[in-house]
């Protein structure tokens, strides 16, 4: 995991895969929010966050993806979480993010679940 | 959404029926620039800016159109709504608390307090609407940050209770103490007793150098805080990467293990904040709950060691064990006994005996230096260079010669060995004998006389190209030999004496005239009342032979 969080993307029709890759924090949080807003303005509706290479997360990086989550929910859209540490996951199901994001184990089983919702 | 009031004018009233769609208009924006365009967008304004009330004061939460100059709110602040240098300021209220005022520029005077009214009358309530649910929504995370800590300290303690990994222990304390301080940066370093470095981990960059943290002489028992370790040193160390620092040390029992820190505590908006007390309790927390399963893992460690070298005590032993005869062979003219004590160490002692040709026995007696598997190695290459060389040699100090260019050659380790070599021929009595370092052994004549037979040259093993003197001497019928390795003579008691040379000598010619399986059993029960059950760290090794 590198230190300051890099986060790559790809389009696939109307989802977007999003793939962190270091701390989320206020930095980290920013440029997920940043790629996330992009995808949404060029109509990507569903969202899956892959944070395989993340390990760590702050209060502040969870209080921005609650707010890419409510843009998400103001869109209609939908935004899922894969590959959790054991950690994150409970961070996020504590947290409240879990309440309207859906979690799940691997980015194939996210995004076949999102597909099917948009 | 309520009636429009009676007194808005007609063009506000028919307006009002397009407020819903106007707040509704493009729902991806904040609902703050909603209002704000909103309200230009009934009134017709130029300009307009939403300034919202925060626990510091005021705050420009949203604006429209051009940014300067900028709308300044008022000072002091309006008592109530209306023109003020030519702005209209519009009070929103909500069940009677001010929640924000609303600047608009461009809005001519004439309908200016009915306008106030009326916007004020909707937007008030929607603002106020907002900003408790912003509180709501603030509150709760700050109820679920707590719980998460909470949380947090459990799992780390049940974690860490089955972690005996210390790279892993280490990562998982300083993933948990940056998340939850909020931190941008942190170390870990762990370091031994002797304060050497064990490992250290860093995230955001090293704040804590590992040279650092040996030397950092953080108070015990508490975290140290400072928020100003970009200008003030951090208990006597001057941190160069960050502006504000947490750190505590982490003991057991006041012995220094390792460091934590963590440096930067971030903002939504960017800043840093200080690090508060509930941060440095939640640090030290962290640090003792890290003391304790660090400790664990250590003593695990030390477990794991100690069993490792049972094992291969245990595997030295049966090596050894393997090696020495079972039994003695009966040699016509000869009366012979032998005895090896192991001790736990597991030393290197080795004896054995080859029946030769026209009755002639010979045997060895050797002690190796080192102890455990390495040691019972170098015996069984000894056991085997002897076994192979032994009808090749022309004499004892030939023998000797091909063991030590053997042991050069496949030995493993590069280790020496002392030994006593002999060949007894029972018929005449002659004895020849080397004695490569070995300890002197005994002769013990049927006239009562005691003979020392000295070393004839050095250790084998120790000096390539070295040769060994030959020596002969008579034994008389009756007379008795006694070879012994050093763990006989060097056997200590608990006032660290040991047993020595002069004793045996004692025994030995004392026994003379006993049988020699009797007189071995003896000197090995003197040697066992000496030591008075003080630990031996050398075998003992006893050969005792007497011509007929």
């Amino acid at each position: 995991m590198s230190d300051a969080c890099k986060v790559s993307v790809e389009r696939r029709g109307e989802v977007a895969v999003l793939w962190t890759d270091g701390y989320i924090n206020n930095q980290g949080g920013e440029e997920i929010a940043r790629e996330s807003y992009r995808q949404l303005e060029s109509g990507a509706r569903a969202l899956v966050m892959n944070l395989e290479k993340t390990r760590i997360v702050n209060s502040i990086g969870i209080s921005i993806l609650i707010e890419v989550l409510e843009r998400v929910m103001d869109k209609k859209g939908v935004l899922a979480f894969c590959n959790l540490t054991p950690t994150i996951d409970k961070t996020f199901r504590i947290m409240g993010l879990a309440q309207y994001a859906s979690i799940y184990p691997t980015e194939e089983e996210a995004f076949q679940a999102v597909s099917a919702r948009v | 959404m309520s009636s429009a009031p009676d007194s808005a004018p007609a063009r506000l009233r028919e307006a009002w029926r397009e407020v819903g769609s106007a707040l509704r208009v493009g729902r991806d924006r904040p609902l703050l620039a909603r209002i704000a365009g909103t309200a230009a967008l009934l009134t017709g304004a130029e300009r307009a800016v939403l300034y919202l009330r925060e626990k510091g004061g005021w705050a420009s939460a949203a604006t429209l159109g051009p940014d300067s100059p900028v709308l300044s709110l008022p000072e002091p602040c309006p008592e109530q709504s209306g023109l003020f240098d030519g702005r209209l300021w519009v009070r929103l209220e909500a069940e009677g608390e001010l929640h924000g005022i609303l600047g608009l520029e461009g809005v001519g005077p004439d309908e200016a307090v009915e306008l106030a009214e009326f916007l004020a009358s909707f937007l008030g309530p929607a603002l106020g609407a907002h900003r408790l649910s912003r509180l709501v929504k603030e509150a709760d995370f700050e109820v679920r940050t707590r719980l998460l800590e909470l949380e947090s300290l459990y799992d780390l303690g049940l974690s860490l209770a089955g972690q005996l990994d210390l790279a892993a222990l280490a990562d998982e304390v300083l993933f948990r103490s940056i998340s939850l301080t909020d931190a941008r940066k942190g170390s870990l370093v762990l370091l031994s007793e002797k304060g050497a470095v064990l490992l250290s981990r860093h995230i955001g960059g090293e704040l804590v150098s590992p040279r650092q943290a040996a030397t950092w002489a953080l108070p015990q028992g508490v975290a140290t805080v400072n928020n100003q370790a970009a200008l003030l040193p951090t208990a006597g160390l001057q941190l160069d990467s960050c502006q504000k620092c947490l750190a505590v040390p982490i003991a057991v029992s006041g012995r220094g293990l390792g460091v934590l820190a963590v440096a930067d505590k971030e903002s939504r908006d960017g800043s840093v904040l200080d690090f508060t007390s509930t941060d440095a309790r939640l640090l030290s927390l962290f640090a003792n709950q890290a003391a304790a399963a660090i400790e664990t893992a250590r003593l695990h460690g030390e477990a794991i060691e100690k069993e490792r070298i049972e094992r291969e005590l245990e595997l030295a032993a049966a090596i050894q064990r393997e090696i020495l005869p079972r039994s003695l062979p009966s040699i016509p003219g000869l009366e012979l006994a032998a005895a090896n004590v192991p001790t736990r160490q597991v030393g290197g002692d080795y004896y054995d005996l080859f029946p030769l040709s026209e009755g002639r026995l010979g045997f060895l007696v050797a002690d190796v230096s080192g102890k455990g598997v390495p040691a019972a190695l170098l015996v069984s290459t000894v056991h085997s260079a002897v076994h192979l060389q032994i009808d090749e040699a022309k004499t004892i100090s030939d023998l000797v010669a091909r063991i030590d260019r053997h042991l050069r050659r496949f030995a493993a380790t590069r280790k020496f060995l002392t030994l006593f070599f002999g060949v007894i021929e029972p018929d005449t009595g002659r004895f020849r004998y080397v004695s490569a370092g070995h300890n002197p052994a005994l002769v013990a004549r049927a006239n009562g006389r005691l003979d020392r037979l000295d070393s004839t040259g050095i250790p084998v093993g120790m000096l390539p190209g070295a040769s060994w003197r030959e020596e002969t001497v008579e034994l008389q019928s009756g007379d008795l030999l006694c070879v012994y390795t050093d763990g006989v003579t060097e056997a200590v008691n608990e006032r660290d004496e040991e047993f020595g040379l002069e004793r045996l000598s004692e025994i030995v010619g004392r026994g003379a005239r006993r049988p020699v399986r009797e007189l071995c059993d003896s000197i090995l029960s003197s040697v066992a009342d000496f030591a008075q059950g003080v630990p031996q760290y050398d075998d003992q090794t006893l050969l005792l032979a007497r011509r007929s």
